[in-house]
């Protein structure tokens, strides 16, 4: 497996790199939402806090995946793919690039906004990016919400799409976001 | 010898005259403040409405006194979130404990202007002694500036769960500068 991208599969630290980033994503995604129901005490706060540190490591490592992205370059998509579903394609990965940046900073203003301190996993200090600021806060808690779920509603059908690539195209198109081997497919004109 | 009884009676009256030293009552322009950590960030607060009382003349600091009254309800730091967990029982508990007391009657010459004051804090209920230092600058409206540490764990502030002391370390730093006016 190349660790480069190559025209028709990704390479080894791009699909790391996506796998890590889903996972964490995930993890977020179950940490941010129940988060706040816990009583107040330490153990909210180190919740809280391991909230932020995986932000904070989410903003580094989409940074580093769209430095590689714009080096790597991507595959095209899977032969006899429409123009039309390539379009979308593009364009639903491009909104995912911006909305894996838009939720750390969002929660880091947020989180500077009311004056909390930013620890990365109890070794370092971040420092804020903006002053202490009730409408800022506000602001940048909401934000922060619905890039959420503008983020769960464009990661469905980023999978969907996947999985009809998959299940019904029988193409190459998820296959080649995983581990060689994982996933048996069929030549594009299959006929299985 | 005229001189000679006139120098006599002033050491007589120096050496005799009644060790009364100045009251003083806290005027405006006074500020107690602390600060501490959170992980790993500094955070500092004030005690709006605290009181001081002081005796006080260097020449006499055997009877020197310092009466401090602080209130806690309404200790801030700025921050609403931290305020209602710091005024909370598990912090100050300003609602069994409304006041912490700082007095002292022993005093120190460090040189020069500074002192240290071997006093006792009154907390939560729990008394325990506190060293303030400080320097003393004389005149109309003398000054009084001093700092002081305080391990709020001895006093059970942020005990229990929040004894953990790698988010909130022990040692709180108080600061203060008070300036009187004569009683």
């Amino acid at each position: 497996m190349p660790l480069k991208n190559t025209a028709n599969e990704w390479g080894s630290i791009s699909k790391a790199l996506h796998w890590l980033v889903v996972a964490l994503i995930l993890a977020m995604a179950w940490i941010g939402l129940t988060m706040g129901d816990l009583p107040n005490g330490p153990d909210k706060i180190a919740t809280y806090a391991l909230h932020k540190s995986i932000g904070i490591s989410i903003l580094a490592l989409v940074v580093l995946r769209l430095g590689w992205r714009l080096y790597a370059g991507a595959p095209h998509a899977v032969a006899g793919t429409p123009g039309w579903q390539e379009r979308i394609a593009s364009l639903t990965h491009w909104a995912l690039y911006a909305l894996l940046l838009a939720m750390p900073i969002s929660g880091w203003v947020l989180n500077s906004s009311s004056g909390f301190p930013l620890q990365w996993f109890g070794l370092f200090n971040v420092p804020a990016i903006t002053g202490k600021d009730e409408g800022l806060h506000e602001l940048a808690e909401q934000a922060h919400e619905l890039l959420f779920w503008i983020l769960v509603a464009l990661v469905v059908a980023h999978a969907a799409a996947a999985f009809y690539h998959h299940l019904f195209q029988r193409d190459a198109t998820l296959a080649r976001m995983l581990p060689r081997g994982w996933l048996r497919t069929n030549p594009p004109d299959g006929d299985a | 010898m005229p001189r000679h009884a006139l120098a006599l009676a002033l050491a007589l009256a120096l050496f005799t005259a009644p060790a009364f030293a100045v009251d003083y009552v806290q005027s405006t322009g006074s500020s107690l403040v602390f600060a501490g950590k959170y992980q790993g960030e500094v955070f500092t607060g004030k005690f709006p409405g605290f009181a001081t009382r002081l005796s006080f003349d260097p020449k006499q600091l055997a009877t020197a006194r310092l009466e401090v009254a602080i209130p806690l309800a309404t200790a801030t730091t700025s921050n609403a979130d931290y305020d209602g967990e710091l005024r909370g029982n598990a912090f100050f508990n300003s609602t069994k404990f409304p006041k912490a007391t700082y007095s002292a009657s022993k005093f120190r010459a460090l040189g020069g202007n500074r002192y240290a004051a071997d006093g006792t804090l009154s907390l939560r209920g729990v008394d325990k002694p506190v060293t303030l230092e400080f320097t003393w600058t004389p005149g109309a409206k003398p000054v009084l500036a001093g700092k002081a540490s305080v391990k709020r764990l001895d006093f059970g502030v942020g005990g229990g769960d929040w004894a953990d002391t790698t988010l909130i370390p022990d040692a709180i730093a108080i600061s203060t500068r008070v300036v009187f006016a004569p009683l």
